[in-house]
């Protein structure tokens, strides 16, 4: 803890030093010495060729990796300019790398960014991941344009990805923010995202820095924050997102609790905001839309559905607590499919997920045993789709998504209705 | 799975596989919009604070093609009235309550009593009569259904796909009755098992043929309460407000609609609800002075159908009763035995003594006065002795629950 | 004649002396009652007022308490359940304060054993309600786990795991209470040695074969598995 606080004062000399900036560019990283240095250098190369007259900082916030990332940070550096360069770069790009202080977690490390960004008085912030390795320099232009010379507060991303990616946005977190707040945001949780000083000020004025929200789940956090606050969102389309694999043992359940937890934590504090939401409308969006090619992704369904039976015959007293007899049987009726039939109607879908909100909001479970129940109606889920959109074109897939979310939003009096009954009322 | 034996003169309709509720609801949505639904639901405060009722309202929560729900609410002071309120806000269908003990209802019932109706004792035919009423008054709905308070194991498939044969304009159906089978680790159900069905057998011995009876036997589960019908039906029925309101309900069907247009439908693969107690000797309690009625709509029905019921002819049903009722008994007991099911012979033979003198009760009474009618008079008629009485129902409620 | 007439009068009087000492005790009983009715209704009410306020219907509803009070049929709130219990148990202290304000040597006796034995009573009914929510937490949460990680017996475990668990927590309860402690341990470590040894001895001879065969299907699964897995990104 000592040493943390040395190195904020440390931190702080070279904030101050720097004085002050137009554009702030946060890198959170954990061990990433593989990938970042193409980060920095995409954006170096993004500020120095889209924004030369601005005075810019990349903020490096490490969470103490042991492989010297901090080091490959200070010095990655383009050595020839000229081949990229349009303009000759006028302000020089500051740099600064540090471990943040505080809970160990992503939260923390954007925490300081936002920090750094207020101290210097940023006009427009950037994060983007240190694993990263599709950046290209434009994701700069087209992260921080829209905040610099057409007023957006927040930023989010518009990615192109493989139809079966991105399960997890695509059937939870996607069709539920959109249902919840009314905006047509596809990414929630992409993770790179630019927005204004002035929303990292009002995230900094939020009290959250000791909660979960410091250790997972600050995508979606800053995202329904900016939205439910009534900041102007706009999404901008940036290519393909390839990235590092993530840790392979990374268990899915804990990855859907905290992704999930997250949103339902949300929905606690901005109730009164999405509770009269109807419909939802599109947000402006940035850049040049293109397709790429699918290439074939192997995925053992069959485990899955295998997993989704396992739940069937273990969690059965829990999820007729949580889904109802009616909607139970459904599900039960689902389990007696055959592989090939398995079909996970979209309604049932919505009914689970606002189901679970529910049971969340009236602390039917634990949270974590809650959330991690639904694992297997998940595999399920997922499943289901993957098998119908085995032969769709990304087109076709992103249209299946569609239908879900309207059904996300037909179905969404229900959970208002459910919602509004006064918590620890159910005896 | 059930097989698909069509049982005598009205139209069965089976659970056969696993059906997709989705299907149906999505279906049920659409006929709603030629033929909108109303459900009624009598209930006791009690049931409020008992297992069964958070069940019931999470499942009604999620119900889209009703158009209204209209509730009964019996035995409930005026907090209890706001709570009950509270208690149904979740759904998403417009609910109303009807509070029987609250200063506009209780001046309703006043109005009838002042104008000669006897519109019965509180219980449930009382509160499903003026459920309808309220229905009709509105004149919002062509479906009703109705079913209890204290279905433990409810799902809302069993809603589904009660309203469905009525609310399907295909199928052309009148009134549709809801059945199931009662197993826990034994055999439940049995007034319906040792009472009903063997006492019909032994009158139709003892009578020969007759349409009514053939009509009672064709019902899987006569003394089930869940049942749906079009509206018009419960302008121009009268409801018994005893015990035999089941029994008594069919007979008015009988006598209004043809069998063609009747129907049962397998609700639930199990059902669970509050149990009755069985007092042995007073008839004024529990299931004694169910079964009593039960009877006693039976023989009524039959007399006005030119049944003559003479003291042989009861002498012979309790002894004719006692036979089938034993058959019965050993019926069953095989098939608890293949089934695996927990089997009281004795408390079994237990009911059916108590049966037999419910029967011989109930014979007696009739004998005493043969005219004493528990039925509630039709909205019909009701309605043309009081001109303004659905406008006054209709304020009452919808001042209620402002 | 006098003498006969002592002879009656006599043990009137001695009755009459017994009754002149006893009444006023009785009197004291009586108003001991009365208070104790009265404050033990007043705690009550505390009681359930404040665990409203700590919102103590929902975590039981959480914990699975609420579930465990319904199985036994009691359909009200946890709270006013726990509110009746304290209030009977007050009732029950002041029976026995008030019996004690009769002063007969036997009633004293039995109100010091059981006033003696109370604290143990309560430590044990606290042992048993606090392990059998964290045993339900527990096996729960393995539960959960199991079956997200595909494991067939996931109930099974999950099950067994608690069983044992309640079978500590009696045991702990039962020491608690002084029920033949020598016999509760003997039975104890003889039962859970029992099952531990009978575990070893089960699979070290007769599942030689299944655990090999699991052991074998899990790590023939895992490549399989763990590509499925990192082909997709869930994010």
């Amino acid at each position: 803890m000592m040493n943390a606080v040395t190195l904020r004062t440390e931190v702080h000399e070279q904030v101050e030093k720097i004085g002050s900036a137009d554009i702030v560019v946060g890198i959170p990283s954990f061990n990433n010495a593989n990938t970042i240095s193409h980060v920095v250098r995409a954006v170096q190369a993004g500020l120095a060729k889209y924004f030369p007259t601005r005075r810019a900082v990349i903020v490096n916030s490490d969470g103490g990796s042991s492989d010297g990332t901090m080091e490959v940070v200070r010095n990655a550096s383009i050595e020839d300019f000229s081949a990229i360069l349009l303009h000759h770069r006028v302000e020089p790009i500051s740099r600064i790398a540090f471990p943040y202080s505080g809970i160990p977690g992503k939260g923390s490390a954007f925490r300081s960014i936002f920090e750094i960004a207020r101290t210097l008085e940023a006009k427009a912030c950037v994060v983007v991941d240190s694993d990263l390795r599709s950046i290209t320099p434009e994701w700069i232009e087209l992260l921080v344009k829209p905040v610099l010379e057409d007023g957006y507060d927040y930023v989010a991303p518009l990615y192109h990805r493989h139809k079966f990616d991105g399960t997890i946005t695509n059937s939870i977190v996607y069709p539920l923010t959109r249902a919840l707040y009314g905006k047509r945001v596809r990414q929630p949780i992409g993770g790179d995202f630019g927005f204004s000083g002035r929303v990292a000020g009002f995230y900094l004025s939020k009290d959250v820095w000791e909660s979960d929200v410091a250790r997972f789940g600050i995508d979606i956090w800053m995202t329904t924050t900016a939205i439910a606050n009534g900041f102007r969102i706009a999404q901008s389309f940036l290519g393909a997102k390839i990235h590092d694999a993530k840790d392979p043992g990374a268990d899915l359940s804990s990855m859907l609790y905290q992704v999930v937890s997250a949103n339902f934590d949300l929905m606690e504090e901005y109730a009164g905001v999405w509770m009269p939401v109807h419909g939802s409308e599109p947000v402006p969006t940035f850049g040049f839309q293109y397709t790429v090619g699918l290439e074939h992704v192997p995925v053992n369904t069959g485990r899955m559905l295998g997993l989704f039976r396992e739940g069937l015959n273990n969690l059965r007293e829990i999820w007729l607590g949580i889904l109802g007899a009616g909607d139970f049987r459904e599900v039960e009726r689902l389990g007696a499919l055959a592989d090939d039939a398995f079909c996970f109607p979209i309604g049932l879908w919505t009914r689970v997920i606002y189901d679970y909100a529910i049971a969340f909001h009236h602390n039917k479970l634990p949270p974590e045993h809650l959330i991690k129940s639904l694992t297997p109606l998940y595999l399920g889920k997922t499943a289901s789709f993957i098998l119908a959109a085995a032969n769709m074109e990304g087109a076709e897939a992103e249209a299946e998504i569609e239908k879900l979310c309207k059904a996300f939003e037909d179905n969404k009096e229900y959970l208002v209705m459910s919602w509004s009954k006064h918590k620890g009322d159910q005896t | 799975m059930s097989d698909f034996y069509q049982t005598g003169v009205i139209t069965t309709l089976h659970q056969l596989g696993k059906t997709s509720l989705e299907r149906i609801e999505a279906e049920l949505c659409d006929f709603a919009r030629t033929r909108p639904i109303a459900l009624a639901l009598p209930a006791l405060y009690s049931e409020f604070e008992g297992p069964a009722m958070p069940g019931i309202v999470q499942e009604l929560a999620k119900v889209k093609y009703l158009n209204e729900i209209v509730l009964v609410l019996d035995k409930a002071s005026e907090a209890e009235f706001q709570r009950a309120r509270e208690f149904m806000s979740p759904i998403s269908t417009e609910v109303r309550i009807i509070h029987n003990d609250g200063k506009r209802i209780s001046a309703i019932y006043e109005t009838f009593a002042r104008n000669g109706f006897s519109v019965g004792e509180r219980g449930k035919g009382r509160s499903a009569w003026i459920a309808y009423g309220y229905v009709l008054a509105r004149a919002r709905s062509g479906v009703i259904a109705l079913h209890d308070c204290d279905i433990v194991t409810y799902s809302r498939e069993m809603l589904a796909r009660l309203c469905y044969p009525v609310a399907n304009p295909n199928l052309d159906y009148a009134f549709c009755k809801g059945y199931y089978s009662r197993i826990s680790s034994k055999m439940n159900g049995r007034v319906t098992r040792l009472l009903v069905t063997p006492m019909i057998r032994a009158l139709q011995q003892l009578i020969g043929p007759h349409a009514f009876l053939a009509f009672l036997d064709s019902f899987r589960y006569p003394l089930s309460g869940e049942f749906s019908m079009i509206t018009e039906l419960a302008r121009v029925n009268r409801i018994p407000w005893d015990w035999g309101l089941e029994v008594g309900s069919l007979a008015e069907v009988h006598r209004n609609y043809s069998p063609r247009r009747v129907c049962q439908v397998d609700i639930a693969a199990n059902y669970e609800h509050k149990h009755q107690v069985l007092s042995a000797d007073d008839a004024s309690k529990g299931l004694m002075k169910m079964t009593v009625d039960i009877c006693k709509s039976i023989f009524r029905t039959l007399a006005s159908e030119g049944v003559v019921f003479s003291d042989g002819l009861f002498k012979s049903l309790l002894v004719s009763y006692l036979r089938q009722a034993e058959d019965t008994i050993m019926k069953y007991e095989a098939d608890a035995a293949i089934n695996g099911l927990r089997f009281d012979r004795n408390e079994e033979a237990t009911a059916v003594e108590a049966f037999t003198r419910a029967i011989a009760m109930a014979a007696q009474a009739f004998e005493e006065n043969p005219m004493a009618t528990p039925l509630i008079p039709n909205w019909n008629r009701v309605s043309s002795a009081i001109p303004g009485i659905f406008d006054m129902l209709k304020l009452a409620v919808d001042e209620d629950n402002k | 004649m006098m003498d006969f007439l002592n002879l009656i009068f006599e043990p009137l009087q001695a009755v009459f002396q017994t009754f002149r000492v006893f009444l006023p005790n009785f009197l004291a009983m009586l108003v001991i009652m009365l208070l104790g009715i009265l404050v033990a209704w007043l705690i009550k009410f505390i009681v359930v007022k404040s665990l409203h306020a700590v919102h103590f219907d929902s975590w039981s509803d959480r914990m699975g308490f609420t579930a465990l009070i319904r199985k036994g049929d009691v359909w009200s709130r946890p709270s006013a359940m726990l509110g009746s219990i304290t209030f009977w148990f007050l009732i029950i202290l002041t029976l026995m304060i008030g019996l004690g304000a009769l002063k007969i040597p036997a009633i004293d006796s039995l109100v010091e054993q059981v006033v003696g034995y109370m604290p143990r009573a309560f430590s044990a009914a606290v042992i048993l309600i606090v392990g059998y929510v964290v045993a339900g937490f527990v096996s729960q949460g393995v539960l959960i786990a199991a079956v997200n990680s595909g494991y067939h017996y996931a109930k099974l475990i999950a099950g067994a795991l608690r069983i044992l668990l309640m079978v500590l927590i009696l045991a702990m309860a039962m020491e608690q209470l002084q029920i033949a402690p020598s016999i509760v341990l003997a039975a104890f470590s003889i039962i859970f040695g029992g099952i531990v040894a009978a575990l070893s001895i089960s699979f070290g001879v007769g599942g030689i074969e299944a655990a090999r065969r699991m052991i074998e299907r899990e790590t023939a699964e895992k490549p399989d598995a763990g590509k499925a897995k990192d082909e997709i990104d869930p994010l």
